[in-house]
């Protein structure tokens, strides 16, 4: 009981530095509890032993703000909210929001203003008994934001939320919840800035998206994380009868990172598109699952993953189609293709089909793990393109269309930096 | 610029320990045009592959210089800046990238650093050439080849050719799987490139395309080297009689070296 009791104390300098209400400390004092008794989780190909559940002291004070952070924020005119260490360093609001109702605000914020909201959809799509690093979430979250845009209203910026973690005793706990009410139309981006870590803490990070009837949400994501700490990430969506949730999450990496990015496809008609770059360096060990959960009829699902694995990295890419007893008529394609770049680097695709619905309109997978075209290479070549910029030229080509579909330019610009330095060193 | 002089002697070439070309000797001078026609599997594509340098070919023996340089010392790229290009009959399909930018990049590649050719400039020239070439413009932005019909991709890299402007092309089946029409097409693109700086090696199986671009020199590739040579009249006298008489004629029983055609 003495770690219990210890850590305990993290829960309550966490709700206390956020000066949240009673309701919310006992969500967290439960989930701790939950955190503490649950077993340790076993996955398929990634051995969490080592691991451990440190949580590390949350910081009460954050540092300033890394350079290139500034200047990426600087860069950006849509809403957001750049979070370090958890905190709250600032909110930049437009015209866009405000005006039709819309609230874009911190979540610790959102517990105090917005109370009824909140209450109804935290922890409703990604629980807190759903594994034990969702458990940790609820408990220890800092910093993330609370977006609701209410019934018809279409927003065209997206909205943003930046964290940098620059604490070097602490996990990450992040959470973001995103409601789109009937028939509103918004896009999400999640970007994370992180530093090499020594010690081996564990972070949660989740997004949980409720996407009501008829509306259309897309979630853009641009990940780095460096070596040393544990990362779970999920990232859930409730789609809606007739309504669009999209991702397009990337990840530029060498951490030991545990990602679910899912949709559950509930509402009849209900659609869900994932795209996913992965690129991988270093010893980087990325355990990710594209998944799709058709519970409504007639729900359709795509999901693409591209991974370029560089160096020792290590991944193991899963997408999972679902579809449940009673989901007729659903229709679902999984497209996985992942080039090892270095001859140390080892990926693996999983393609997973449970089907247990007689009636499915079409259900497809193709996936493939290898090396780069050598034809290709050397037909680029043969034009005169040298050996290294017609490997780059490919590479690009290849997540060309999933870093198109990333919902923002600075986003965009940021995600092919991050994948050219891996790329060109 | 003095005009290209691209040199092949005595080569020898393997794939996976079997000899395929066994001494193959050709001399190509800017504003010549040569056919190499022979049978399948004689080592007409083994000796195109060869000469742009494909990883999968090993040359054993002989030389292969353009004008005066060692084209053997170098990679597949150093040979196509030194002006040789290989118009290929399976060209590679590259998701991803467009067309206009894989041909920019390769311009670019043998442009000294910070003497690009402007982007304005690039695209008028392609557009132009497009048109020339009957490809509808909206390929620029297509992906490589992706999606291509056979003959979308043989104009492509007609196309090529023409922006990238070699000293030595060699044509590799280039009429293989083209209709008439698009035939034509590629023979005007091949014709209108005809001067002193530019040769070409024309590799066919058929005499049908040497009735639109006429060769100035044909040569029969059989075993794996050049059997025999002449004019325009060999092709011709190979059409009407087929390749037999020419076996009788100079005793070979089985012409092929290779499996593949």
């Amino acid at each position: 009981m003495t770690e219990a009791n210890t850590v305990s104390l993290q829960v309550h300098a966490v709700s206390s530095a956020f000066q949240e209400p009673e309701w919310v400390l006992r969500l967290r004092e439960d989930a701790w509890q939950r955190f503490t008794e649950m077993p340790e989780p076993r996955l398929e190909k990634t051995d969490l032993r080592k691991r451990g559940w440190e949580t590390g002291t949350f910081v009460a004070s954050p540092t300033g703000v890394p350079e290139s952070v500034r200047h990426y924020v600087n860069n950006l005119d849509h809403p957001y909210a750049l979070f370090v260490d958890g905190h709250l360093i600032e909110v930049k609001h437009t015209e866009a929001q405000g005006q039709q109702g819309v609230i874009f605000t911190d979540i610790h914020t959102a517990t105090l203003k917005h109370e009824s909201l909140v209450k109804e959809h935290l922890a409703s799509v990604v629980k807190v008994d759903d594994n034990k690093w969702s458990a940790l979430s609820l408990a220890l979250f800092a910093g993330g934001i609370f977006l609701y845009v209410p019934r018809n209203v279409q927003v065209d910026v997206p909205f943003e939320s930046v964290h940098v973690f620059t604490a070097a005793q602490s996990g990450t706990y992040p959470r973001n919840l995103i409601v789109a009410d009937e028939l509103a139309d918004v896009k999400f981006i999640d970007v994370t800035f992180s530093p090499e870590q020594k010690e081996k803490f564990t972070s949660s990070h989740v997004t949980e998206v409720v996407a009501k009837a008829g509306s259309r949400v897309h979630v853009g994501t641009a990940d780095e994380f460096a070596k040393g700490a544990t990362y779970f990430v999920t990232r859930r969506a409730l789609v809606g009868k007739d309504a669009v949730v999209e991702w397009t999450v990337s990840d530029v990496s060498n951490a030991f990172t545990v990602e679910l990015v899912e949709d559950i496809l509930e509402g009849t008609g209900a659609r869900g598109e994932t795209r996913v770059i992965g690129v991988g360096y270093g010893r980087q060990h990325m355990d990710l699952t594209a998944s799709m959960v058709h519970r409504g009829r007639h729900t359709e699902s795509d999901i693409t993953m591209h991974g370029a694995l560089r160096e020792r990295a290590n991944s193991v890419f899963r997408s999972c189609t679902e579809i449940v007893k009673g989901a007729v008529g659903a229709g679902s394609e999984q497209h996985d293709r992942m080039i090892m770049i270095d001859r140390t680097a080892r990926a693996d695709a999983i393609p997973m089909l449970l089907i247990d619905e007689n009636d499915v309109n079409r259900c497809g997978h193709a996936a493939s793990v290898g090396k780069i075209d050598p034809n290709q290479v050397y037909y680029l070549m043969s034009r005169g393109i040298p050996q290294a910029l017609a490997t780059q030229m490919i590479i690009w080509g290849y997540l060309h269309d999933s870093v198109e579909a990333l919902p923002s330019a600075p986003l965009r610009d940021l995600v092919v930096a991050r994948i050219e330095r891996e790329l060109s060193r | 610029m003095a005009k290209p002089n691209f040199q092949v002697e005595d080569l020898h070439v393997s794939i996976e320990g079997k000899e395929i070309l066994k001494g193959l000797n050709l001399h190509i001078r800017g504003g010549e045009i040569h056919a190499i026609m022979g049978p399948n599997g004689t080592g007409k594509s083994t000796l195109a592959s060869s000469l742009m340098g494909h990883p999968h070919y090993e040359v054993t023996g002989g030389r292969v210089t353009l004008d005066g340089q060692d084209l053997l010392e170098m990679s597949t790229d150093e040979r196509a800046r030194a002006g040789l290009f290989l118009a290929m009959q399976y060209p590679s399909e590259v998701p991803g990238v467009s067309n206009a930018n894989f041909i920019r990049q390769a311009l670019n590649a043998r442009m000294e650093e910070g003497k690009e050719i402007p982007v304005l400039k690039f695209h008028r020239t392609l557009q132009e050439k497009m048109k020339q070439l009957n490809i509808d413009p909206v390929f620029a932005e297509r992906y490589l080849n992706e999606g291509f019909s056979g003959g979308e991709k043989k104009r492509n890299e007609i196309l090529q050719m023409s922006m990238l402007e070699p000293r030595i092309a060699i044509l590799d089946e280039i009429d293989s799987g083209l209709d008439i029409d698009a035939l034509k097409v590629v023979a005007n693109g091949v014709n209108s490139m005809k001067s002193d700086n530019i040769g070409f090696l024309i590799i066919t199986h058929y005499q049908r395309l040497l009735n639109y671009i006429v060769p100035d020199y044909v040569h029969v590739m059989m075993q794996g080297r050049i059997v025999k040579s002449g004019d325009a009249k060999l092709a011709e006298e190979l059409e009407a009689k087929g390749y037999d008489w020419l076996k009788e004629e100079l005793g070979i029983e089985d012409e092929t070296v290779e499996v593949d055609a």
